[in-house]
């Protein structure tokens, strides 16, 4: 049981995906097989543990459900509608060998939501017993490692640049994806669980910051992400070109400043940043819109509802292709040019490994590009030698505790792993913050 | 091509076109109702439990009706505080002679409940002067429970050879009396109705029963304006218990009367189960207030499908073949021992099985977490199958004979 994509919400920018009723929610959990080793909660990142709370719901016990979720996944309610369940727990689902995999997103949004509207009582706030312990960016990682220590007894405060915590929750997925009221459940946990929160609070990751940090608190975790938006060099300087996070976070807060309406749209990229970004320009009126890719259809990144809903927004795909030539009038783009391509090597979807095809060249003409070809570390972070990062990505390197080369510090989520899903970002805040209480443990003895 | 079968029978020595008659109830309530039933395809009609209001009167209560659900299954039962007809006895007596006019070939039965002998006596004359083809006696309306109606009759054995006596006074039409399943064992009074004259039984009528409680405003439903009651109990989740008591009387040599099997058929499958126990004719009701009269059309097609397949002329040679198999616990053959078998390629890995087994049974399933597959430790199966029934996947688990003679089962047998 599935919702459907209506594209008059999305057009609205209404919240699209409704919790499962609670009769859909008791039909979905009948189906599952309640496996014995549950292959669902082992593909989780997180370790939301979906196979309790679907048998949970199954027992009619829905909060019980809430509370799974809540204290697995401090970003369940988000996760429960942005996560890529097809490709983890949903893509382990034993039923898959007979039916349909159960809608274990679904299940996961109707346990949240019926968990608010029927009073789940707040997490009790805990009773500091340990040493203060500061979180650089109150992103999926930085939030899910404050919740866990505060969980166990640490005085936790988060630095986060912004004027609201989630980050790319927050400002990078349209409001007809993830409406503010999921996301407020997910703050709300953790503001009742007394984590300090300093917002407009940017702290660069260089040494001065490091060490001043060091000296305050016992331990630090790095959570600050990709901030800066990677860009093709051709496109650079045009004034008709804009990145997906500036043009996401825009549509999110002031949506009536993008002039979009019966403009044609270019989107450069594959995943799931790029199908948003080409929905939200569908959906803001523009006349025509193109998803252009160096993945072919089969092999997008991006998670199938999304595609979905691309497909419902009539977004022109242009998959196993690539820009050659840019033509512009002064500062203004008007025409690119494109082949299609294919890959020398297998697997490795990258740019250097493409071969551009002979006779299928392309011309289009544009009014705006949006560029979502990913993210890359900030500057200042790049320059600060003394902390070890891996070699051409610029990335933070951690061991398998998520602890970096400096004692005491500590990074995941996008900054560690080069970007993933919010999900993976989740549980590695989770294991970071098992890793800082047993090196704090280890340091008191 | 293949004539279809001949799904008449004989009961009571009246024709039938077909096994299938509404039971009493509302589906039988006027005869506008009982008309399209007919047109529908059944083959007769048992109409609405008729009364004297001299004697009682009746006055329905509201709500009535509670379904069962189980889980996302909704209505497998069906809960009613209905009683006999509130109609008016001339209108009804009207409403039998007009359908026996205009459905001269269609069976009408004629249920009637009495507060002494002389009401089924006057119930009964007034039916057969309608044209009615048979009486069903009604001891067994869990709704009217007097001392002398309802199903209190139907656990009072006197009363049941009385009343039945004295509808056998007033009238030739074949008689069959109806019975409560609300009883220990049903075959006393079964026989006690045949002592009076019944020519058939009738069995079974709803069973007393508690289907939901309301738990924020502490009252079992139907909610009848604060208080509940235990009511009569039907539809698909009664079944097993009406194939109980069909097959009890269907075996007892002492009664050896036909019967009109009820009791949770929807489909031409439950009908045939009751067919197989022992019963003649099959009446219906929760199913068609659920579906329709329109269900009969499946139930004819399917049983004919079903005797093709068979190479069955007649449902005489499929009546009681299995209550005949029916014996004592006492006398299994405990010789014979069954193993579960996995189907290692049908096996998903889900490993119910194993839980099951696990905190179930006897610890005999071995789950590989690895693999994922199931497999049967056969050294400590002990062939109860519940394995068998937990599985998602058809034909995956099975059984296999074992020779008791070198298994452990040789230690405890001789």
């Amino acid at each position: 049981m599935r919702k459907k994509i209506d594209p008059n919400n999305i057009e609205q920018f209404k919240a699209m995906q409704e919790s499962l009723s609670l009769q859909d929610a008791m039909q979905e959990a009948d189906r599952c097989l309640l496996c014995h080793d549950a292959p669902c909660s082992q593909a989780c990142p997180a370790g939301t543990d979906p196979g309790k709370f679907i048998r949970q719901i199954k027992f009619e016990n829905y909060k019980g459900a809430a509370r799974t979720i809540r204290n697995n996944n401090p970003l369940g309610a988000i996760c429960s509608l942005v996560c890529p369940t097809e490709k983890l727990c949903e893509k382990n689902c034993s039923i898959k060998a007979l039916e349909e995999p159960i809608n274990i997103r679904g299940l996961q949004c109707f346990a949240c939501t019926y968990g608010k509207e029927n009073g789940l009582e707040p997490l009790p706030k805990p009773v500091i017993t340990k040493s203060k312990v500061a979180i650089v960016g109150a992103g999926p990682a930085g939030i899910s490692c404050a919740a866990e220590l505060a969980k166990m007894g640490y005085a936790v405060t988060i630095f986060e640049k912004e004027t609201a915590i989630c980050g790319v929750a927050k400002w990078g997925i349209p409001s007809y994806r993830l409406s503010e009221e999921l996301i407020a459940q997910d703050v709300q946990n953790l503001l009742d669980l007394g984590v300090n929160i300093k917002y407009n609070s940017p702290v660069e990751i260089n040494e001065i910051n490091i060490n001043k940090l060091i000296e305050e608190y016992r331990a630090v975790f790095i959570g600050v992400g990709l901030t800066v938006p990677s860009e093709l060099p051709f496109l650079k300087g045009y004034a008709n070109v804009i990145n997906s996070t500036v043009f996401l976070r825009t549509a999110r807060t002031e949506r009536n400043k993008l002039k979009i309406k019966d403009k044609i749209v270019a989107v450069i990229g594959g995943g799931s940043v790029a199908m948003d970004a080409a929905t939200t320009a569908a959906a803001l009126g523009a006349k025509k819109v193109y998803a252009i890719s160096l993945e072919s259809l089969a092999e997008l990144p991006a998670d199938s509802e999304e595609i979905d809903i691309a497909h419902t927004m009539h977004i022109i795909f242009k998959p196993s292709s690539q820009i050659t030539e840019v033509f512009a009038n002064g500062n203004l783009i008007t025409e690119i040019k494109g082949k299609e391509i294919e890959w020398i090597k297998p697997n490795d979807f990258t740019p250097n490994n493409v071969r551009q095809i002979a006779g299928t060249d392309f011309n289009l003409n544009v009014d705006v590009i949006i560029q979502a070809i990913g993210s890359q570390p900030s500057s200042e972070l790049k320059q600060f030698t003394k902390l070890q990062k891996v070699v051409g990505k610029n990335i933070i390197n951690v061991d398998n505790r998520y602890a970096t080369n400096i004692p005491g510090v500590f990074a995941g989520g996008d900054i560690v792993n080069g970007g993933a899903t919010l999900v993976k970002a989740v549980g590695e805040g989770k294991a970071a913050a098992q890793s800082i209480n047993n090196y704090l443990t280890n340091l008191a003895k | 091509m293949t004539t279809k079968p001949n799904l008449n029978v004989t009961f009571c020595g009246v024709k039938f076109e077909n096994p299938f008659l509404l039971s009493s109830s509302p589906v039988g309530n006027h005869a506008e109702m009982c008309a399209r039933a007919f047109d529908a395809g059944w083959g007769g009609i048992v109409y609405k439990t008729l009364g004297l209001e001299e004697s009682f009167k009746v006055v329905m209560p509201s709500p009535r009706l509670n379904a069962y659900n189980y889980g996302t299954k909704r209505f497998i039962g069906l809960q009613n505080a209905e009683q006999i007809t509130d109609r008016n006895i001339k209108d009804n007596i009207a409403d039998i002679t007009a359908l026996k006019k205009n459905y001269p070939k269609k069976v009408l039965v004629s249920s009637i409940m009495g507060y002494k002998e002389q009401d089924w006596e006057t119930l009964a004359k007034m039916s057969e002067d309608a044209g009615a083809d048979m009486l069903e006696l009604n001891f067994s309306c869990p709704q009217m429970a007097t001392k002398e109606g309802g199903y209190r009759v139907g656990q009072n054995f006197d009363a049941v050879e009385r009343y039945t006596a004295a509808t056998k006074r007033a009238t030739k039409l074949p008689v069959m009396a109806k019975m409560t399943p609300n009883i220990t064992d049903m075959l006393p009074v079964a026989l006690a109705a045949k002592k009076g004259g019944a020519d058939a039984i009738a069995a079974i009528n709803t069973i007393r029963a508690i289907t939901d409680i309301d738990i924020d405003a502490f009252v079992s439903l139907p909610n009848i304006h604060g208080n509940s009651g235990i009511t009569g109990f039907s539809g698909a989740a009664a079944k097993p218990i009406g194939l109980r008591f069909v097959s009890e009387l269907y075996n007892s040599k002492d009664l050896n009367l036909p019967i009109s099997a009820i009791g949770g058929v929807e489909t031409w499958r439950d009908a045939l189960h009751y067919i197989l126990v022992g019963g003649t004719t099959i009446q219906v009701t929760t199913a068609i207030m659920k579906y329709g009269y329109r269900i009969v059309e499946d139930m004819l097609e399917g049983l004919q499908d079903y005797m093709i397949a068979k190479n069955v002329k007649s449902l005489d040679e499929l009546k009681g073949l299995v209550a005949k198999k029916l014996v004592d616990p006492s006398e299994f053959n405990t010789r014979y021992q069954v193993v579960s078998v996995i189907d290692e390629n049908k096996c998903i890995g889900c490993g119910q099985c194993y839980i099951a087994c696990q905190d179930g049974a006897n610890q005999a399933i071995i789950f590989d977490s690895k693999k994922r597959k199931a497999s049967v430790n056969e050294a400590r199966c002990v062939g109860c199958t519940l394995c068998k029934h937990v599985c998602p996947v058809a034909g995956c688990i099975t059984t296999k004979e074992v020779d008791t003679k070198t298994t452990k089962h040789a230690a405890i047998i001789e």
